[in-house]
């Protein structure tokens, strides 16, 4: 009930607010969002900590911007090849890795990601290189361009509210409940008779395929895509994201999205300074409350049923 | 390009040079992860810290090399000893992804305060020795990269006897290979912890303070040179450290082959493809032999 209407009031922001530099908050956050919540599908629900979804992210932008401006298709084609790249990438890198231990995969996806961004930087051919690809153009539907940045909100808006009630129904399917106990009892699980192996491998392609999508769409509202696309900063902040909202606790996440996109653009330090804060949360956060706020306040009320008990 | 062969064998000494300083961050890697069973993500920014310092000591020291070396191994081996103490030592085993998210938050802290406090441009560090080099026919080195090798190797050659003879190290090996066992003998499991941070992080310091005059310092160069380390320590085997210097020195040359004869692109994916051939074949590494031996 509250996240409907918390979805319904969402979508009309930009007829509360004229101004574009809020309605471009508003696009970040519904964006950052669904990154983290494919993030959270990853590592909060299957336990698989993944520093590849910097590397799907950025895949996901070049493959919608070379779409549009190299191959000649249209936007909403990128978006569809985000997505079918980045599963099919995901399965090829996936399955070699998560054949080895869990210190493994964290190095190897780490290791792809910055793959992503030499081959970013150094491919030139394809990429043009550190120069990036500027003037991306509107995307268009049956003849109505999305040029302002309010009617860009309604795409962001839309892929957010259908990415996140995908991901939820999956979470709250069999599979969801199957990836939960994978993350915490895997012998368990194949003495079950269920091969963990085919649900990591498509909970890490669907998460990719999510994240290529959003990266494809965050290109389009900066209009530019160039190697910076890449910088740790987004991992860092889908990651704490996930952390602050509390690693497989669904909602907790969306919440935490939501506010820690609004939190940086309140908070106008110089670049160095914000990497140093975003750092001490997150520091702070792992020793304080490994289980996010949602898991605190998990904690809270069992606290507190105890104590009704007793 | 011919294969002329002096300039294969230059290639090849560069190589070796390189893979000597990539095998001293690797082996503390492999160290920490074989005691404390922490992947460490603030490595390569302690081996910032040792480069600093040892930018900041030489121009001290009147650019002479040792004494400036010995601050900056120190100057590591210190900010690897605070990190343990006010972190690393509040981690229980087995919480993997707490460790990482912590070690990563503190390089992202390290990172950007160095950046903040001496602004992210690059620094020539020079030394007594200058650009000087020996000579040997028609192949030259600088002695900074000779004695940066040289170090290295002097390094390995002490890790060697420290962990094969000493109780220091044999506490370590112990640790390593089976905890609950170590324990009933007696052996402090914190207290070989901190030991193993300390040791990793001054040869970490050494590795910085050995490339700060071969390359440029700058706040994002242990970056990459973490990137590298992780991937060599999973070719040479989690934990292994044999395995890790074997695998560093064999990355050292083929990057030096690949750099001399390809374009700069396949220098830098070089590693990359390694690993993942090594992780079709053998997911376990190239050297796995259990928990961390030495001979």
């Amino acid at each position: 009930m509250i996240v409907v209407a918390g979805a319904v009031l969402a979508g009309i922001l930009p007829l509360v607010t004229e101004s574009n530099y809020f309605i471009g908050i508003g696009v970040s956050a519904c964006i950052f969002t669904v990154a983290a919540v494919a993030l959270n599908l990853v590592y909060g629900f299957t336990g698989l900590l993944s520093f590849a979804q910097l590397g799907f992210w950025g895949i996901g932008g070049y493959a919608t911007s070379l779409t549009v401006m190299t191959f000649g298709g249209n936007f909403w084609m990128g978006l569809v090849w985000a997505a079918v790249i980045n599963a099919a990438v995901a399965l090829a890198v996936g399955y070699p890795t998560l054949r080895t231990n869990r210190h493994a995969f964290v190095i190897v996806t780490l290791a792809f990601a910055l793959l992503v961004t030499l081959i970013a930087r150094d491919w030139v051919d394809l990429t043009r290189g550190p120069l990036g690809i500027p003037g991306l153009p509107a995307p268009s539907l049956f003849g109505f361009a999305f040029r302002t940045t309010a009617s860009f909100y309604y795409i962001a808006w839309a892929f957010a509210v259908l990415a996140i009630g995908f991901l939820y129904a999956l979470c709250s399917s069999r599979i969801g409940r199957t990836l939960i106990a994978i993350k915490q009892n895997e012998p368990l699980v194949r003495a079950q008779g269920i091969s963990p192996m085919p649900y990591k491998l498509a909970a890490f392609a669907i998460g990719a395929a999510v994240t290529g999508m959003a990266g494809g769409i965050y290109a389009f509202h900066l209009k530019i895509i160039d190697p910076l696309f890449l910088d740790f900063y987004y991992m860092q902040a889908f990651l704490i994201m996930v952390i602050i909202g509390g690693a497989g606790s669904f909602w907790g996440v969306v919440a935490a999205g939501i506010v820690m996109s609004a939190l940086p653009e309140v908070l106008r330090f110089s670049n160095e300074l914000r990497m140093i804060i975003y750092g001490v949360i997150l520091l702070v956060a792992m020793l304080a409350m490994p289980d996010g706020v949602a898991g605190w306040m998990r904690e809270r009320k069992l606290m507190r049923m105890r104590a009704a008990l007793r | 390009m011919s294969a002329d062969p002096i300039y294969l064998l230059q290639l090849t000494l560069n190589g070796v040079t390189l893979g000597l300083l990539y095998a001293l961050i690797a082996v503390g890697l492999a160290l920490i992860f074989g005691v404390l069973e922490i992947i460490n993500f603030a490595h390569g920014e302690l081996l910032m810290v040792g480069a600093y310092a040892m930018a900041f000591a030489l121009p001290a020291f009147g650019l002479l090399y040792w004494p400036a070396l010995v601050v900056a191994v120190l100057a590591s081996a210190i900010a690897g000893w605070v990190l343990y103490e006010l972190f690393l030592s509040k981690l229980k085993l087995g919480e993997l992804e707490r460790s990482i998210l912590i070690t990563l938050a503190l390089s992202i802290i390290i990172l950007h305060v160095v950046q903040l406090l001496f602004t992210a441009s690059p620094r020539i560090v020079d030394t007594q020795f200058g650009f000087e080099g020996v000579e040997i026919g028609a192949i030259r080195i600088t002695w900074t990269r000779v004695i940066g090798a040289g170090s290295a190797a002097v390094a390995f050659a002490l890790l060697f006897l420290v962990l094969k003879f000493t109780q220091f190290g044999r506490a370590m090996r112990a640790i390593a290979q089976n905890r609950e066992a170590a324990l009933m003998v007696g052996i402090r499991p914190k207290t070989v912890a901190r030991n193993a941070v300390v040791l990793a992080t001054a040869l970490c310091g050494l590795a910085g303070a050995a490339l700060a005059p071969v390359h440029l310092v700058q706040p994002g160069m242990g970056q990459f040179l973490i990137f590298k380390a992780f991937a060599l320590v999973i070719i040479g085997g989690l934990g292994n450290i044999p395995g890790a210097i074997a695998a560093a020195i064999l990355l050292g040359l083929v990057e030096s082959w690949v750099g001399g004869f390809f374009q700069i692109v396949w220098q830098e994916a070089a590693v990359f493809v390694l690993m993942m051939g090594v992780l079709f074949l053998r997911p376990d590494g190239l050297f796995k032999r259990g928990a961390m031996r030495v001979g």
